[in-house]
């Protein structure tokens, strides 16, 4: 039960972590296409 | 409100966060600042934002500081799953407009509002039915924002309620206000890095800090038998199915999330608004366990407001670094949403107001920014009253939502069944609004036959929402059986059952009366619209060349316009 509640109670902020990361990685991605094709982020 | 118990801040220390963050946020858009910017880029960027700006951009628009609050509000009333009923069915309105998104974009890749897809449609009465609602919807959120900035500094600090509504509007303002849409799809990013970094520090400091999970099983022993079952009906009746049915209508009627459907490219739709689903998800129910952690530890909400819950969290069991973090993290979830707000505002009058009905298609892209940048300014002025005034907005929420209840059904059909006229969208909304008023203040007597009739309206609205979500992912007859499906087991449960729950009963009369309203009159018309002429009605407005940064040597210059771009 310790285990499952702590699970239930970290999961989030470690999906977030993750949400973060691919975020941030698709951002750069997002930037380096748009500096190949000479046009602006947004 | 300033309290004794919460830890202070000194007001020179909260006066230099403010700054830190406006300042900064300022800073990052003179990066993309133009002195001639365009119009169209103004509203909606240049229709190609890429999967990582549209998803954080999205995430952190939805994300407003009444998430975090109204989450561990749920979950220190409803217990183990309080927190999933609130989170969940707010990431699902992002999840569940993304099909019909598409679609939107499809029929109308050049719109800036979804307004102008349906004027071209339709014409201007339901288009400013649609444009009338998001502004209602917008001017509330920022107001609801505004005041949570207040309430923040005054209980964090010695400055008043009054200086935190004035600096947090001003402060979005002044970033927003020269490149509009640019500027806050630019900053939400950053703001919403800076919201996810602290959220993953500060859920797990809490919980480890007020014991770790031991001392949350020890707590269990505090809740009531309904607040420890993760399949609580109480939780399901009273928190998640209001949730459940606004989860169309909070999407259909916002302009916030139209806009972004609209300026991200076409592509990465489906990837930028399941990210965002995921995202704001997880934020939102880890937040939200901060209130099922007071819960289990017998924490009484500071005066008795459970706005204090997760302020009292903090404070209570962290050093002050990390309530500075969470001040931040609060100032930017309110910053991002009132920024998005503003913009939503701006494109609509611009588009909608001045571009569709007031120039009627000889708009001048340089008024068209100052309509914009004024609205901007006079919805600052208003949303800075109204939270100022602390006024009462219970009777502008409950029309809000009928409205955006109403107009779901008729703004669905109108992309997909061609047979949809402009009075029985119009006719169908007001005749729900009508019904929705005679059942939500109870001006008949709902125990008798009137009862009954609304009922069976609301079941029609149930059988709507579970058809048109299933219709969203599965096609047609998918949607139509799981329509029929929902609408009797509707008729089955809420006979004699739903007339004790006005609100719940009268939200659901308006999706379904103007469904029924809305499907008899289209039936009766003998209109074919072809759908291709939206393209054709809806175009840009700006025509002037976009101003580049320089290009290094060898680099083609790009100077095409954005209408050639597309």
């Amino acid at each position: 039960m310790t285990t499952l509640l702590a699970f239930y109670v970290l999961i989030w902020p470690a999906m977030t972590l993750g949400v973060l990361v691919v975020i941030c990685r698709a951002v750069m991605r997002d930037r380096r296409q748009a500096r190949e094709e000479n046009r602006e982020l947004v | 409100m300033n309290s004794e118990t919460l830890y202070q801040f000194s007001t020179l220390t909260v006066v230099l966060l403010l700054l830190a963050f406006y300042g900064g946020t300022y800073l990052m858009t003179l990066g993309i600042r133009k002195k001639n910017e365009d119009a169209d880029a103004f509203m909606v960027s240049n229709h190609r934002v890429g999967f990582g700006m549209g998803a954080a951009s999205m995430t952190a628009t939805w994300i407003w500081a009444a998430s975090f609050y109204a989450a561990a509000t749920s979950g220190y009333t409803y217990g183990v799953s309080g927190p999933i009923h609130y989170g969940l069915w707010g990431a699902l309105m992002i999840l569940f407009i993304y099909p019909f998104g598409r679609r939107f974009r499809k029929l109308a890749p050049n719109a800036h509002t979804l307004g102008e897809l349906i004027h071209a449609r339709h014409g201007s009465s339901s288009q400013l039915i649609l444009a009338f609602s998001n502004v209602l919807g917008s001017i509330i959120s920022l107001m609801v924002n505004f005041t949570a900035a207040g309430a923040l500094v005054s209980v964090l600090s010695p400055l008043s309620f009054q200086a935190g509504v004035i600096i947090s509007g001003v402060g979005v303002l002044f970033y927003t206000l020269w490149s509009g849409f640019r500027a806050s799809v630019l900053t939400d990013f950053a703001q919403l890095v800076a919201l996810m970094a602290i959220a993953v520090v500060i859920i797990p400091a809490v919980f480890f800090a007020m014991g770790g999970p031991s001392e949350l099983v020890a707590g269990l022993g505090n809740l009531t038998a309904e607040q420890a079952n993760f399949f609580s009906s109480e939780a399901i009746l009273k928190q998640g199915a209001p949730f459940f049915v606004a989860v169309l209508a909070y999407a259909i009627g916002n302009q916030t999330i139209s806009q972004r459907l609209f300026a991200v490219n076409e592509d990465h739709i489906k990837p930028t608004f399941l990210t965002a689903t995921i995202g704001y998800g997880a934020i939102v129910i880890g937040l939200g366990m901060i209130g099922l952690m007071a819960l289990t530890l017998g924490i009484q909400p500071l005066n008795g407001d459970m706005n204090n819950l997760i302020p009292q969290m903090v404070s209570g069991y962290l050093p002050p670094i990390f309530i500075a973090l969470f001040f931040i993290l609060v100032i930017g979830s309110l910053s991002s949403t009132a920024d998005s707000d503003l913009s939503a505002l701006s494109a609509i009058m611009m588009a909608d107001v001045y571009g569709k009905n007031i120039a009627r298609g000889k708009a001048d892209p340089k008024r068209m920014l100052l309509v914009g940048r004024l609205t901007m300014i006079t919805a600052t002025a208003a949303g800075i009253v109204f939270a100022s005034f602390s006024l009462d907005i219970l009777v502008m929420l409950v029309f809000v939502g009928a409205l955006w209840g109403a107009i779901v059904f008729p703004v669905i059909a109108s992309c997909f069944w061609n047979r949809v006229t402009n009075q029985a969208f119009t006719v169908s909304v007001l005749v729900a609004m009508v019904l929705f008023c005679i059942a939500r203040f109870e001006l008949i007597d709902l125990a008798g036959p009137g009862g009954l009739f609304f009922e069976l309206l609301a079941s029609i609205g149930g059988g709507v929402i579970i058809g048109l979500m299933v219709f969203g992912f599965l096609g047609r007859a998918a949607g139509f059986i799981a329509g029929i499906l929902a609408l009797i087991a509707m008729l089955v449960f809420a006979t004699d059952f739903l007339r004790d729950y006005t609100v719940l009963l009268a939200s659901l009369t308006a999706y379904g009366t103007s469904t029924l309203v809305c499907v008899v009159m289209s039936l009766t018309s003998r209109e074919e619209f072809d759908f291709d002429t939206i393209r054709e009605r809806v175009g840009d407005y700006d025509d002037t060349p976009i101003e580049e940064p320089v290009a290094t040597p060898g680099d083609t210059p790009v100077t095409a316009n954005l209408a050639s771009q597309r």
